[in-house]
């Protein structure tokens, strides 16, 4: 029988090696890691605050409140009210419906922007967090941006400011020989080839050095990891509790039935 | 118990029979003394479906059965009823809870050779319980109207239109609809919550009392009613209570443990409990990337697209299940548990069980040509281990079976 | 075999069953807590604002508030000194037997010297009272002072929802929470306590 188990652990265990197919962010290949820190208020704030002013003017956070998220973020409510609630006579309890109508948006962008209460939950943090980091300048398209995770992407690159001119590039790679050494030419120098599809940023150009763009961009996608499932703190802090409930009582009640045991063994 | 029992209870009992059913049952039902673990996941099933039947009435109070407001109701759940994520993070992972211990139980079943004579009725209804979960189970994941709830169903219905000249019309008269809309939901919805789990609730009665009728069976195939003492009870027996009690009791708990972690912290259980693209409102207009069924159909997801022909996968899954049901009747074996059996029952139980968790693997991931011969051949074996079965376990030595346990 | 009670094995039942009764009285907190007024609800059931400069002296308007009716009554300074008049008849003109959010404050019971506010459902059995602003001798009393008069089972209550003695309803009919910035009314929440 234990046989059995061992076949069946080896077997689940070795599926993420057989899962093979498309790469998970597109033309980028594997996603950049993103580890959410959801207990880290200032992150998060500052990632509320993002995505109000960059992301809001077109995208909705349809089932989530206003007031819910003041609460959760430990904003203060005046504070909440005159920085980050956008639109006159929102109430906080109130969804965060958007500020644009959707025939509107359709005719500027062709189609209507999604809602994004759930796109991490959908796509996982660690894809919304590198398509944020991946648009490039493509002038063949129409807001002469492209992205490498969601090639054709109808959305203009809202961050451009603060991260600058970010373009494709090759670069050169030593060609690796049969013994696992670097191939060398006659007079001894390492042969390369070149390689494209490589993401650049040129120097300068943005308001933010390239770290503090990934900071902004992880406090965004932190808050939305955050939105996505506003309960996920508190149901990992519950959980200790419930697993710790079931291991006393799986002791004590292993205790009886081993006092019990001894009426029939 | 009996003589504890208050006046009150016998005046009771002479006009409704509780106090004996509760000892026919429950307390003095003789059960074998010496059982091991997978003979706790009977108790664990009805564990959970207590479980599934009380957070399902209570996700009713927010759920609307609506084309419109279905999607946005389960996220009302989510997030603005309090402790409404409990809830339904309690009703999803036990739906997978469920499945996970009802196929632990029905191993047991092969394993041990729980449907020998006289538990053939005990079988069959169990089988009908496995039928009628996966019915609900697909009807459930349909009610979110999320994007694989509606492709899913899109799936699941056109198979009807695979059944020769009345399957169109079927396809239509299912859904009540040209597509799957509102009337779908609100019907599959009334048979979610009402229609199945009465019929559900009636056969885990019969399963019961089926069993309890012929006694639960043990790992060695001992037949424990040879042996009686002077009152006609099994002296290899233990009455249930308190003995087993305290034995589902631990079951119970270590099951708590699991059950928490899945639901605290993977309640998505990585995509195969709550698959990903159903974070997203259904959409007639365009079909997800990769469509595939919650890891507890996937075996027969795998045979389905293993098939090349409509009709014909749909006859080879819906066979793969009703072979189940002769089981019974195909193990000819003098001994019912594989620990008395012969080499060759060993065999085909050890590749069977690993050709399922392929075919269950398979179920899962995107069709490649290699993953197709791959099920081709996890379909042949599954068939086959049931098939042949009346030739190698008649042909084969088997170990002579104790008398006691 | 027999199942003998020991000191060990009553500690353990006890131990046991006081550790799983701790886990299922937590284990109920969210199915009873899922039935408090949603977030959704809470959002309709917020404070609504009405302008009352508009109204005329005497007059009565309904304002739904959580879907209930709230009466707001604009005074006469006649009306309002007459208060004490009707006190005898009345069963606890001081609101001493409820929750009064700011008594001794106004004849009124508001935060208002000329404005009632007060919840239009009947503290008998949740019907809503009648406004009969005219002194004049009416079917249920001869000589009606003006006030409310509950059409389901007779309740009388004076011109600031208190209760007469001797009907079906037990307390004066309650105020809300409520703050006046000018002549806007804000009824559900005190004000500063957004």
């Amino acid at each position: 029988m234990k046989k059995f188990l061992l076949v069946a652990f080896l077997f689940f265990g070795s599926q993420e090696a057989f899962a093979a197919g498309g790469a998970p962010c597109g033309d980028y290949g594997e996603c950049d890691s993103f580890k959410p820190e959801l207990n880290n208020m200032e992150s998060l704030q500052l990632g509320a605050l993002t995505f109000i002013n960059h992301c809001y003017g077109c995208h909705s956070l349809k089932y989530s409140r206003w007031g819910r998220i003041s609460k959760d973020l430990d904003i203060p409510e005046d504070i909440f009210n005159d920085n980050l609630v956008f639109g006159a006579n929102v109430k906080l309890g109130d969804r965060m419906t958007g500020s644009m109508k959707p025939a509107v948006s359709e005719t500027w962008f062709g189609i209507a922007p999604p809602d994004l209460t759930l796109v991490t939950r959908l796509h996982g943090s660690d894809w919304v967090y590198t398509y944020l980091r991946t648009f490039y300048e493509d002038s063949s398209m129409p807001y002469g941006v492209n992205n490498m995770v969601y090639p054709g992407a109808a959305m203009p690159n809202v961050l451009a400011s603060m991260q600058g001119q970010q373009i494709l590039s090759c670069k050169d790679f030593p060609v690796i020989a049969s013994n696992g050494g670097v191939r060398r030419d006659e007079n001894g120098n390492d042969i390369t080839e070149e390689k494209c599809g490589y993401l650049k940023t040129i120097e300068g150009s943005g308001a933010l050095s390239a770290q503090e763009f990934d900071e902004v961009i992880f406090n965004l996608v932190n808050f939305m990891t955050y939105v996505g499932e506003p309960s996920r703190s508190d149901r990992e802090r519950m959980g200790w509790y419930a697993i710790l409930f079931f291991v006393v009582f799986t002791a004590l009640a292993y205790l009886l039935f081993r006092e019990y045991q001894k009426d029939y063994h | 118990m009996t003589q504890k029992s208050s006046g009150f209870f016998n005046w009771i009992n002479a006009r409704l029979p509780i106090v004996n059913t509760y000892e026919r049952h429950l307390s003095k039902h003789p059960v074998p003394k010496k059982v091991n673990f997978w003979y706790m996941f009977g108790a664990l099933a009805s564990v959970v479906l207590i479980i599934q039947i009380v957070s399902g009435i209570w996700l009713m109070f927010g759920y609307e059965n609506t084309e419109e407001g279905a999607f946005a109701s389960i996220e009302y759940i989510m997030r603005d009823i309090e402790y409404g994520w409990v809830i339904r993070y309690m009703h999803t992972t036990g739906a997978s809870m469920f499945f996970a211990v009802v196929y632990l139980h029905m191993f047991r079943g092969l394993l041990y050779g729980s449907y020998h004579k006289p538990r053939e009725l005990v079988w069959v209804f169990g089988m009908t319980i496995y039928l009628v979960m996966m019915a609900e189970g697909f009807l459930g994941y349909v009610l979110p109207y999320g994007q694989m709830s509606y492709w899913g169903a899109q799936v699941i219905i056109s198979l009807f239109g695979a059944i020769p000249y009345i399957g169109e019309s079927l396809e239509i008269w299912v859904r009540g609809d040209y597509y799957i809309s509102g009337a779908t939901i609100s019907r599959f919805f009334a048979l979610h919550v009402v229609a199945l789990p009465l019929i559900l609730i009636a056969l885990v009665f019969m399963h019961l009392v089926a069993l309890h009728e012929v006694g639960a069976g043990n790992p060695e195939g001992v037949d424990i009613e040879k042996h009686l003492d002077e009152d006609g009870v099994p002296l290899d027996s233990v009455p249930f209570f308190p003995y087993k009690v305290l034995n589902a009791l631990v079951a119970i708990g270590i099951f708590g443990i699991v059950f928490s972690i899945i639901m605290f912290f993977f309640p998505e259980g990585g995509g195969y409990m709550l698959e990903l693209a159903n974070f997203e409102e259904a959409n007639p207009l365009v079909t997800p990337e990769h469509i595939a069924p919650v890891w507890y159909y996937s075996p027969y997801y795998a045979m389905l697209r293993a098939v090349p022909d409509k009709l014909g996968g749909l006859v080879v899954m819906g066979a793969a299940i009703a072979i189940l049901f002769v089981v019974p009747w195909l193990d000819r074996s003098k001994a019912a548990s594989i620990r008395y059996k012969g080499t060759l029952s060993k065999i085909a139980m050890t590749v069977f069980i690993i050709s399922w968790l392929m075919l269950a693997w398979l179920g899962t991931v995107p069709v490649t040509a290699l993953r197709t011969t791959l099920s081709i051949i996890g379909t042949i074996i599954y068939f086959a281990f049931f098939l042949l079965m009346p030739i190698y376990t008649s042909i084969e030595k088997t170990k002579p079976v104790p008398e006691r346990l | 075999m027999e199942e003998k009670i020991t000191t060990r094995r009553k500690v353990l039942i006890g131990m046991t069953a006081a550790v799983g009764a701790a886990g299922a009285s937590f284990a109920v907190v969210p199915f009873v807590a899922s039935w408090n007024p949603s977030a959704k609800a809470k959002a309709i059931g917020g404070p609504v604002k009405v302008d009352v400069s508009k109204m005329q002296v005497g007059q009565k308007i309904q304002v739904a508030w959580r879907k209930q009716p709230v009466f707001v009554i604009r005074h006469s300074k006649e009306a309002l000194d007459s208060l004490s008049k009707v006190e005898s008849k009345l069963d606890d003109p001081s609101s001493l037997k409820i929750e009064e959010p700011y008594r001794d404050v106004n004849p009124t019971r508001s935060t208002s010297n000329e404005y009632t506010v007060i919840a239009g459902v009947c503290t008998h059995l949740g019907c809503a009272p009648k406004y009969y602003p005219e002194m004049e001798s009416q079917p249920w009393d001869e000589s009606w002072v003006g006030g409310f008069f509950c059409p389901c089972h007779g309740s009388m209550f004076d011109i600031v929802g208190r209760v007469f003695k001797g009907v079906p309803a037990p307390t004066n009919l309650k105020v809300p929470p409520h703050y006046f910035d000018g002549s806007i009314l804000t009824i559900g929440e005190e004000r500063g306590t957004a």
